[in-house]
């Protein structure tokens, strides 16, 4: 941990002072604004949709986050050669990346906890004023939908570590990263629609077609899975098993990630 | 207290992945005190050399010690301080920050970073600057700030790649004393240059490197005898590399 610290404190000092982050929290904030504007124009359902506007909201400005300053910070070492310095000091290249990415999960977690902070006071202020429309409404499964967002941004961070591995620039780890995003969200869908029988979807697919989604499905994370927004929005319950089975896989693949991240930085040179 | 054996490098280029000898069979011993300079044209090999000291590349054949440690183990570079060329550092931390960051690593405690920042921001010229974000420093400071980061746990090796480079007059002569003081305290010093007048001022010895091979080693006394000047010694190296008359 005494080598592990210094890399990641400075890698979170280096986020957090971004002016991105300020730029991305200022957004939130409008949007944490529409949200009351919003929810008061559909009277009978202002606490649903508050509650996952607000949850949205916390979702898109974590992604700007990882996208826009996280990945900067470990690809911006390797751009700038700022990464000369760092492993100068007498560190390996794995608690390089296992301390850097601490400091990304410290960025991502301090960051998230000061939105869904803004986010529970929009959600405290609408129900206030509109207490009746607020009754069917859970706050352990909002924390639960916020907490799993978080556990999703930091899925993303790790595999935005794996591509920066490999990668010559911070711009193809940017790209790879979107599109797995992309993928993560809309694969699960993909794969329940080609899997449903041809005379409910209404067209044939080929079975190669199937074997590419399935090994996508396996390959990438599926990260829809985290979202459970709308469980919130209408005060569902979520089962235990669900969220621990959840929280299981996006760790197995955080861990994943990070080690082949390591082990494939242990080979790369910086001529 | 520095090794390097029989070390060659060989770099891919292109698409064709034509390959480009960076380093052939480079045989150096740097000991214990001693101010080497390395002195070599641009893409001699210099940096590549300091590189795999560093442990940043990887030799094709050969190996390096420093301090009878393998460079390839972390702990060899416990008692190294480097600088790079053209250093570039976290935009939003501070020198003092930076500082801290390098103690730590190297295992220092609080107070110890402290003192030791309050004395090298002095000699690096950087009191009204430590608190500042190093994205608001010129380059001069930026390097003087990595000069400082590069000697924070008082090592017993300093290696400088072109540590001259992108300074004023005022950093130059600053970088220069520093060297001075560094040979007085005994520390090892493996400096590269292409600038002959340094190389001449700070070297206890000196190696020129022209095209991946080291063409000769030897003291400064020893390279200047009979009066000639090192550019008359460099010049004739890089004549005879390139298969001309030695002048």
């Amino acid at each position: 941990m005494t080598t592990f610290w210094p890399i990641a404190l400075i890698t979170f000092k280096e986020g957090i002072r971004n002016r991105a982050i300020y730029g991305i929290t200022l957004v939130a904030l409008m949007l944490f604004g529409a949200t009351a504007l919003v929810a008061t124009m559909v009277p009978r359902e202002v606490g649903k949709v508050a509650v996952d506007m607000a949850l949205s909201t916390i979702s898109f400005a974590g992604l700007l986050i990882v996208l826009f300053v996280g990945i900067n910070l470990m690809a911006k070492d390797l751009d700038k050669r700022t990464i000369y310095t760092v492993l100068s000091r007498p560190i390996s290249r794995s608690q390089y990346i296992i301390g850097k990415f601490l400091g990304m999960i410290l960025l991502i977690t301090v960051t998230m906890s000061i939105l869904s902070l803004l986010a529970i006071t929009a959600i405290v202020m609408l129900k206030n004023i509109h207490a009746g429309y607020f009754t069917r409404f859970s706050w352990q499964t909002i924390i639960l939908a916020d907490g799993l967002t978080v556990l999703m941004l930091i899925v993303l961070s790790a595999i935005s570590f794996l591509f920066a591995s490999f990668t010559s620039s911070s711009f193809i780890t940017l790209v790879l990263t979107i599109i797995t995003y992309i993928i993560g969200q809309s694969l699960s869908g993909v794969k329940s629609l080609l899997e449903a029988p041809s005379y409910e979807i209404g067209f044939s697919v080929s079975p190669v077609t199937v074997k590419v989604v399935t090994a996508a499905y396996y390959l990438f994370p599926n990260l829809s899975l985290f979202d459970i927004k709308l469980q919130a929005a209408h005060a569902l319950a979520v089962s235990p098993s669900f969220i621990l089975w959840t929280v299981l896989y996006g760790l197995v693949y955080i861990v994943i990630s990070i080690t082949l991240a390591a082990i494939i930085f242990r080979k790369k040179e910086f001529p | 207290m520095i090794t390097i054996n029989g070390i060659s490098k060989e770099f891919k280029e292109g698409i064709t992945g034509k390959c480009v000898k960076a380093l052939e069979n480079l045989e150096l011993e740097i000991k214990q005190g001693e101010v080497f300079g390395f002195l070599g044209p641009n893409g001699a090999g210099k940096s590549t050399a300091i590189k795999i000291l560093m442990n940043l590349i990887f030799p094709n054949s050969g190996k390096a010690e420093i301090g009878g440690k393998d460079v390839r183990d972390p702990e060899a570079r416990r008692i190294v301080g480097y600088l790079p060329e053209n250093p570039y550092f976290y935009d939003y931390l501070t020198t003092d920050e930076l500082l801290w960051f390098g103690g730590r690593t190297a295992g220092m405690d609080s107070n110890s970073i402290r003192e030791r920042s309050d004395l090298l921001v002095q000699q690096v010229n950087l009191q009204n600057a430590r608190k500042r974000p190093l994205r608001t420093y010129s380059k001069g400071m930026v390097q003087r700030a990595g000069l400082a980061m590069a000697l924070i746990h008082d090592p017993d090796v300093v290696i400088l790649d072109e540590p001259m480079s992108g300074l004023d007059p005022i950093g130059r002569k600053m970088v220069g004393d520093l060297l001075i003081e560094l040979k007085g305290q005994g520390k090892t010093v493996f400096f590269s240059s292409h600038i002959l007048n340094d190389i001449e001022r700070f070297s206890d010895r000196a190696g020129i490197i022209i095209g991946g091979k080291l063409k000769r080693v030897d003291t400064l006394q020893n390279l200047l005898s009979g009066g000639k000047n090192l550019e008359d010694v460099f010049m004739s190296e890089v004549a005879l590399a390139e298969g001309g008359t030695a002048g």
